[in-house]
């Protein structure tokens, strides 16, 4: 009997073994190649011919008034660390109340051999800071906005 | 000493002591005033976020619920580990910490669920979507999936095999706790970057920081609450149990003697 509950464990542990190894293979991976939420507009001019094929989110700063909306419909550019990309957004409903000025946004959809993202989706995403509005400052204008290449976590 | 005294005298024992039972009141009381006091910080005294305005409000439930919902989970990891360790060692031990292991794994997936519906709330109006697949939402859906499997498992197991099976799958389901947390470090995604111990630019106002430690401190005391009193449930379900397989036995033995 002891000797059925030691070839047991022993079962166990290589089962564990197994299953751990494969578990930190697949995050180590996941980490190597951890661009693959969204690309910067940099990634995206560097893809090639790849770029085109592809359905991408691409993430930049909203260009001060760029914007021109109609509806569901907007256009305007990404800004990332002085790269430009025209966007634009056809979606079924307009933009989130976070679009705005200066917001980090990641444009979800194709890139067209025009030179143009056409988005079918819109997404802000927000910086990792709470603050009330500084006096004086009108709410929703960041003094000065993050750029999202220094809110990536580092390249490997 | 007939059957009748030793039944009634054991279960005696069952019932809780009232200083444990005052304690408990205390305690309860005393989670409702600080819920309080974070409730009308959180939604009255706070001002609004300069970005996000009043929507950002939602982020003091939502904090409480993610930290602790990645606290929780260790608790079942250790009580778990506990009676692997105590199994063949001291069986009535052993009882004991399966029990603590239900009860973390059931506030667990309390708060983890909480997570994930404040998260979706909070996301809708500030992301424009109410869902989407990076990594940290992954891998916290699959935490809840992982401790909702936790106690499924224990449902359906044959009651023999369920300390056993229940704590080796919660060794495993432990293993996502530390990936969840690291996710905003590792990817890209669209969560935001971590608010302790981020990057430069990130963190907290000091007008953001009272509601916030308030709130954590109510629901860690909610928490507790809930882990104690589910912890005595199991607990005396265990007991009614051992008392059972008790009266059979006896019965038995009268049955030879008689």
């Amino acid at each position: 009997m002891p000797q059925q509950t030691s070839k047991s464990s022993l079962k166990i542990v290589v089962a564990a073994v197994i299953i751990l190894a494969t578990i930190g293979w697949l995050t180590f991976t996941g980490v190597r190649d951890n661009k693959s939420y969204y690309v910067t507009i940099s990634e995206l001019n560097a893809m090639g011919n790849k770029a085109y094929v592809r359905h991408l989110r691409v993430a930049g700063n909203v260009a001060p008034g760029s914007i021109k909306r109609s509806g569901t419909t907007a256009t305007f550019e990404l800004l990332e660390q002085g790269k430009k990309l025209q966007v634009s957004y056809q979606g079924t409903e307009p933009p989130p109340d976070t679009f705005k000025d200066d917001a980090q946004a990641l444009a979800v959809g194709t890139y067209g051999k025009d030179g143009v993202f056409h988005a079918t989706q819109l997404q802000a995403k927000c910086a990792s800071k709470y603050a009330p509005a500084a006096p004086g400052a009108t709410p929703g204008m960041s003094a000065k906005p993050t750029t999202t290449a220094t809110a990536l976590p580092s390249t490997r | 000493m007939d059957q009748g005294t030793l039944t009634s005298q054991r279960t005696a024992t069952i019932a809780a002591p009232a200083w444990l039972r005052a304690t408990a009141i205390l305690w309860f009381i005393a989670t409702v005033i600080v819920l309080l006091i974070g409730f009308r910080q959180a939604l009255f005294t706070a001002p609004p976020d300069g970005e996000l305005g009043d929507v950002q409000r939602i982020f003091y439930y939502h904090l409480p619920f993610a930290v602790l919902g990645m606290v929780f989970p260790y608790v079942n990891l250790v009580a778990s580990l506990a009676f692997l360790y105590l199994r063949n060692r001291n069986p009535l031990k052993a009882l004991t910490a399966d029990a603590l292991a239900l009860a973390s794994a059931q506030v667990s997936v309390l708060y983890v669920t909480l997570m994930l519906l404040t998260g979706m709330l909070y996301a809708r109006p500030v992301w424009g979507i109410w869902w989407t697949w990076d990594a940290r939402l992954t891998t916290a859906f699959i935490l809840w999936l992982l401790y909702v499997s936790y106690l499924l498992t224990r449902k359906l197991a044959a009651p023999d095999q369920i300390a056993p099976l229940s704590a080796v799958l919660a060794v495993f389901a432990a293993v996502d706790i530390p990936i969840v947390y690291m996710s905003i470090r590792w990817w890209r995604t669209q969560h935001p970057a971590p608010i302790f111990g981020g990057a430069e630019g990130s963190g907290l106002a000091p007008s953001i920081w009272p509601p916030t430690l308030w709130n954590v401190a109510g629901w860690l005391m909610w928490g507790i609450f809930i882990l104690c009193f589910r912890f005595a449930v199991e607990r005396r379900n265990q007991i009614a149990d051992q008392e059972h397989a008790l009266q059979a036995i006896e019965a038995s033995l009268h049955d030879h003697q008689g």
